[in-house]
Order: structure tokens, then C-alpha cells, then sequence
């Protein structure tokens, strides 16, 4: 039992990424209705343009960041310019396909110009270790965490309090109302999916100076995203972020106590039982929707 | 009905007498995924394409199949005509089991569930090395002894009428479930549910019908992979194979028993074509599936079929005899999927009108 407040610990920290790649997914699946299959690979583009622009532009850290940031961000908005516009309202199919596609597209290209091989991105600080009582962690993952959490409270800030966010807001509510009360739906979209890419990709260049970048993570990525969207409810902020935590402590104390090989199945496991529970996600207070 | 059992049985006939023609090993080998893949499509086709629910999980039923009878002939030694219904029994169970499951679920929920069953299934098949030998897969899953003394080609030859007789008999079972009472309340409920459920329609047991026997195919499309291909890891799984098969229903066009197999052939000389872009081939590939969804968004058979649409009402089952009640079971439902959605939309608007603030 001695190394549980250990386990609790990697478990929130590799939680809070998963939150943070998850609040993407929730906020295009919740608003736009698009089980976005490429969520993946924006958040491994994110990795290698942060390895990019660390390595080869040899920007610092933070600056690299709103870099990718802003890069992401355009092409998140033309892709929903683009491509998902024109699958809009015709239920949830196509937009699978589409992002399926892009997937597919996106993965094998980045594949064809960087390769296989894993791409550190340069981290802002060592990684030598800190101690807090009885818990180790190093110094690189403190840091990426404490980004971690003002990136969730500068989008929580976003969505609650500026203008853009009310208008998500209402378009997620009633899109009908919300286009009469004069808000223009298809940019609110767009902006939607532009700040899902950007948050994908900077929980994608955050990882990244941890562990390194690398072209294949995109499925795994989008699974896990997937269950801490489900564990949360759909578009639900908060449960995205509780789901995160709860998928990283879980696959923590699986790893610690039980064994390493079978990690991966927890979140699909905790998914189907939740499922059959709750067939509306964990923290889904929305009785019904079809 | 008759336009869908005659492009059926000539596209069957005419498949069955290519191995006459084509004595070319590679070209009988994609003819052979071809039918592989048109099993695994109408297979898919009835969950799809009948039921209307987006399933993303129908490896697990390929890829049970496929252990099953890589299982049961290397361990148990059974010969290949008892393994391959036996993968398709084992497969249905399995469908059975994650149907009762995930098919009370809706929308994303649905997809996303689906596909969480195929990773668990994918996972235990890679993780639990005792039963299923890991990554390292199970080789050597047996053909029929005279085979190796007849040579490749016969090799070849012999596959492509197996498959040929799987897909047969898949066709055949779809066939009879699409035009059953059954397939017909499938369609009501997919066309509308609440309409469909008001006339008595149980939607949980015509959507459970239709993925177990999916599932049945699929996993009969497994048996029949693990031994051609003679070798079976936790690949079969994977969601390559997903992409491939639902983009073959797609293409093709949904909810038609023809355009699955369109599909399939497509969709295999597509992937087969672009094996000489080399690297490049994935690439392409995405962008045709993206090209597919947006320029051909209801399929091949959509496609040719969407001007004679256009002079009907919107509804596909609502071209329904006009004034006296008809006779049969199949035209009472067109006429209560016409005349109720009209009732159902006039007494929901009446009650959201007078729905107190």
C-alpha cells in the first residue's frame, strides 16, 4: 500500500492529459454532433509541429506553443470549411466517414514526411525528478500539467465568458434559435472545430516533451478520447475532465496492481459496463437523446 | 424484389464461371477477397444498411470467427466443412451477446461501443497468450490433405468456389431475412422508429434478428479467411478491415442487396490498384473515402436510383397503394409508415402547442 499515493499521482497526471484530449472531442461531438475519428492524428500533428518548431525553428518552448496553436488552429477551421460543412445535418454517418478518411489521409502523409521514428520535442525544463512527500515526479511532467490545467481554464473561460463561448453555447442549446437570434451558426461551428484542433494538438505537443511525438499514436489517442467522452457525457465540460482523471487513475492502479499488459482494456471495459448502466454517460444529465 | 434476385443470381453466376476463364493465380486470389469481402459487406449491410444502426464493431464477429476455426481445427482437429459453420454458430453467440447490449443504445453511443467491443476482443486476443498465442498469432490452420499435392492453382481454384458457396448461401440468408415480415419491420423501424413501434413493431427484436445473423455471416467470412489465408492473428481485428467493409456497404449503397457487392468489388481493385502508388497508396485511399462521402453520399446504387426517387414521395416505403386497406402484411406497414408519420406529426405538433410553459 506504501506506493499508492505514487499510483494516484501518475494516474492524475496522465489523467489530466487525457482531459485535455478529450475536452476537444467532447466540444466537436457535443456541438456539432461529428464523432470526429480524426481527433487522433490533429493531436499527432500537434507533436510533430511542436517538434518542428522546437528542433527546427528552435523556438522555445511556450512561444513554440502558440505557434502550433495558431497553425492548428487555421486548419482546424478549414477543415470544417471544407469538408465537414458540407455533411452538415445529415446525421452522424458521413461525418464518421469523413473524419475516418481524414484519418486515414492525414496519418499515412505525416507518415510518408516525417517517418516512423519517435520525435522529441524540446521541453522547457530538465526532467529531473522532484519530491513531494512520498510521491517522485519529474520536473518536465509538474510543468506540462500545470500548462495542462490553464489551457482547461483558459477554454472553460472561453466557452463561459467571452462572446464566442455564449454563442457556442446557444447553438449547442437550439441551433434553430440561436441562428434567428442572429448568430452565425456556420461560423460558430467552424470556430468550434478550430478550438477542438487546437486543444488536441497542444495536449499533442504537451505529451510529446514528455514521452517523444510519434506519426502512429493517432488511433489509440482517439480511443482513449472516446472513452473520457463517454465516461463524461457527451459535450459535457466538466464530465471530460472528471472522465480524464478517473480513465488516467484507473489504468494507474490496473498497471500498479494488477498488470501492465492489459491496460489498454480498461477504458473499453469501463466503457461498456458504464454503458449498460448508464446508457448516457457517467455524468450525462440529459435523460434522453436520440 | 424480382430486379434484386436477378442481378443477384447473374452476378453469382457469372462470379462462379470466372476460375474457367482467369487461370492467373494473383487474379483468382483478389476474385477470392472479392467474395470474402461481399460476405463480410452484406453481412454488415443488415445491421447498416436494414436496421439503420452505425455499427463499427463488426470485427469482433470476423475475428471470432477466424480464432474459432484456427482454434478448433489446430486443437481439436476438426475438418474444415464442420469449422466453418461452426465459426459462423460461435460468431452469432457473440453477437447475440454484444447485441443485447449495445443495441439499446443510440447515436454515437452505439458507434462508439461497437467499436469498443471489437478493441476488447482485439486486446484479448493479443494479451491472452496462453489461449490465443498472442501477437505471435496461430499458423498453420490446416487445408484439405489433397491439396497439397494439386498444385497452386487448384489451390486457388478450390478457394474461389468455397467462397463463392459462402457468399451464396450468405446472399441466400440475407435475401430471405430482407423480405420477411422481419426484414420489412427492420426497415419500418429504421425508416421510422416511433411510427414503426406505434403499429406494434418491436424494434429491439428485428435489430437483435438482423445483427446476429450479420454476425453468423461475418464470422463464417472469418472460418472461411482463416483457412485460406492459413494463418490468423489479432489483426483481424483491426480497423483497417472495419474502414474497408463499411465503406464497401457505402459505396455500393446501403439498404440494397446488390450494392454491397458493387462495393466489395470496387473497394478490393481500388485497394489492389493502388498498391502501385506504393507509399503514397494509404494517402490516396483516404482521400477517396473523403471523395466517396462527399460526391457520392448515398452510393452507387443511390446514385442510379435517385431520379426515379425523385418523382416519389420522400419516404422509401411510402409508395404504397392509395384508398382501399391492402391485404398483405408488407403494404400494411407502407400504408401505416405514410398515413401515421402524418398522424404521429400532427398530434405531436398539437401537444407541443398546448405543452404548458
Amino acid at each position: 500500500m506504501d506506493l499508492l499515493p505514487q499510483f494516484l499521482a501518475n494516474g492524475l497526471v496522465i489523467g489530466s492529459f487525457y482531459a485535455l484530449s478529450a475536452l476537444g472531442l467532447t466540444l466537436i461531438l457535443g456541438l456539432m454532433r461529428v464523432v470526429n475519428f480524426a481527433h487522433g492524428e490533429l493531436y499527432m500533428l500537434g507533436g510533430v509541429l511542436g517538434w518542428w518548431v522546437t528542433t527546427a525553428l528552435g523556438l522555445d518552448f511556450l512561444t513554440g506553443l502558440a505557434l502550433v496553436a495558431l497553425i492548428m488552429g487555421v486548419f482546424g477551421w478549414l477543415i470544417d470549411r471544407v469538408l465537414i460543412e458540407r455533411i452538415r445535418g445529415q446525421g452522424e454517418e458521413p461525418g464518421i466517414l469523413l473524419t475516418i478518411g481524414l484519418s486515414i489521409f492525414l496519418a499515412n502523409t505525416a507518415l510518408l514526411v516525417v517517418g516512423t521514428a519517435p520525435l522529441k520535442v524540446e521541453g522547457p525544463v530538465s526532467s529531473g525528478p522532484v519530491f513531494l512527500g512520498p510521491i517522485v515526479v519529474t520536473k518536465i511532467r509538474l510543468f506540462a500539467v500545470a500548462v495542462c490545467a490553464v489551457l482547461i481554464v483558459a477554454a472553460y473561460l472561453l466557452i463561459q465568458k467571452t462572446r464566442l463561448g455564449r454563442a457556442m453555447r446557444a447553438t449547442f442549446q437550439d441551433p434553430m434559435a440561436a441562428q434567428l437570434a442572429g448568430i452565425r451558426t456556420a461560423n460558430v461551428y467552424a470556430c468550434t472545430f478550430a478550438l477542438g484542433t487546437v486543444i488536441a494538438s497542444l495536449a499533442g505537443m504537451l505529451l510529446g516533451s514528455i514521452y517523444s511525438a510519434q506519426v502512429s499514436v493517432g488511433g489509440l489517442v482517439s480511443m482513449k478520447a472516446f472513452v473520457v467522452v463517454i465516461l463524461g457525457g457527451m459535450g459535457s465540460f466538466a464530465g471530460a475532465i472528471v472522465g480524464g482523471l478517473v480513465l488516467g487513475v484507473a489504468e494507474a492502479l490496473w498497471g500498479g496492481y494488477v498488470a501492465t499488459g492489459w491496460v489498454d482494456i480498461i477504458g473499453f471495459v469501463i466503457v461498456i459496463l458504464t454503458l449498460v448502466f448508464r446508457p448516457y454517460g457517467l455524468f450525462s444529465r440529459r435523460a434522453e437523446r436520440a | 424484389m424480382q430486379f434484386e434476385r436477378n442481378a443477384i443470381l447473374v452476378a453469382l453466376l457469372v462470379a462462379g464461371l470466372l476460375p474457367l476463364v482467369v487461370h492467373d493465380q494473383y487474379l483468382l486470389h483478389v476474385a477470392i477477397m472479392v467474395l470474402f469481402y461481399a460476405v463480410l459487406a452484406t453481412s454488415l449491410n443488415l445491421v447498416v444498411g436494414y436496421v439503420g444502426e452505425f455499427s463499427l464493431g463488426h470485427t469482433a464477429f470476423l475475428g471470432t470467427g477466424a480464432y474459432a476455426a484456427a482454434l478448433l481445427s489446430t486443437q481439436l482437429g476438426w475438418p474444415m466443412w464442420a469449422t466453418i459453420p461452426a465459426a459462423g454458430v460461435l460468431a452469432a453467440a457473440m453477437g447475440l451477446l454484444i447485441g443485447s447490449i449495445t443495441l439499446r443504445l443510440q447515436g454515437p453511443f452505439f458507434v462508439i461501443v461497437t467499436l469498443s467491443f471489437a478493441e476488447v476482443l482485439r486486446l484479448v486476443a493479443d494479451n491472452w497468450v496462453a489461449f490465443t498465442n498472442g501477437p505471435m498469432g496461430i499458423a498453420g490452420v490446416p487445408q484439405p490433405a489433397w491439396l497439397a499435392q494439386a498444385g497452386n492453382l487448384a489451390t486457388k481454384q478450390f478457394f474461389f468456389y468455397l467462397a463463392w458457396a459462402v457468399l451464396a448461401v450468405s446472399l441466400y440468408l440475407a435475401y430471405r431475412f430482407v423480405y420477411s415480415n422481419a426484414g420489412r419491420a427492420a426497415v419500418a423501424v429504421r425508416e421510422n422508429r416511433y411510427v414503426a413501434q406505434s403499429i406494434g413493431i418491436r424494434p429491439f427484436r428485428y435489430a437483435m434478428l438482423a445483427f446476429v445473423l450479420g454476425a453468423f455471416l461475418a464470422g463464417m467470412a472469418g472460418g472461411f479467411y482463416a483457412h485460406y489465408i492459413s494463418f490468423v492473428g489479432p489483426e483481424v481485428f483491426r480497423f483497417a478491415f472495419m474502414v474497408s467493409m463499411i465503406i464497401m456497404v457505402l459505396v455500393g449503397g446501403k439498404g440494397t442487396l446488390v450494392g454491397p457487392l458493387i462495393g466489395a468489388l470496387l473497394v478490393t481493385f481500388l485497394e489492389e490498384y493502388l498498391r502501385e502508388a506504393k507509399e503514397l497508396r494509404l494517402s490516396l485511399f483516404g482521400l477517396a473515402v473523403m471523395a466517396i462521402v462527399l460526391f457520392l453520399p448515398r452510393g452507387l446504387m443511390g446514385f442510379l436510383t435517385t431520379r426515379r426517387e425523385m418523382r416519389t414521395p420522400p419516404y422509401a416505403l411510402s409508395r404504397a397503394p392509395q384508398g382501399a386497406a391492402p391485404a398483405d402484411w408488407r403494404s400494411q406497414i407502407r400504408c401505416a409508415l405514410g398515413r401515421g408519420g402524418a398522424i404521429l406529426s400532427g398530434v405531436s405538433g398539437a401537444w407541443r402547442l398546448g405543452k404548458p410553459k
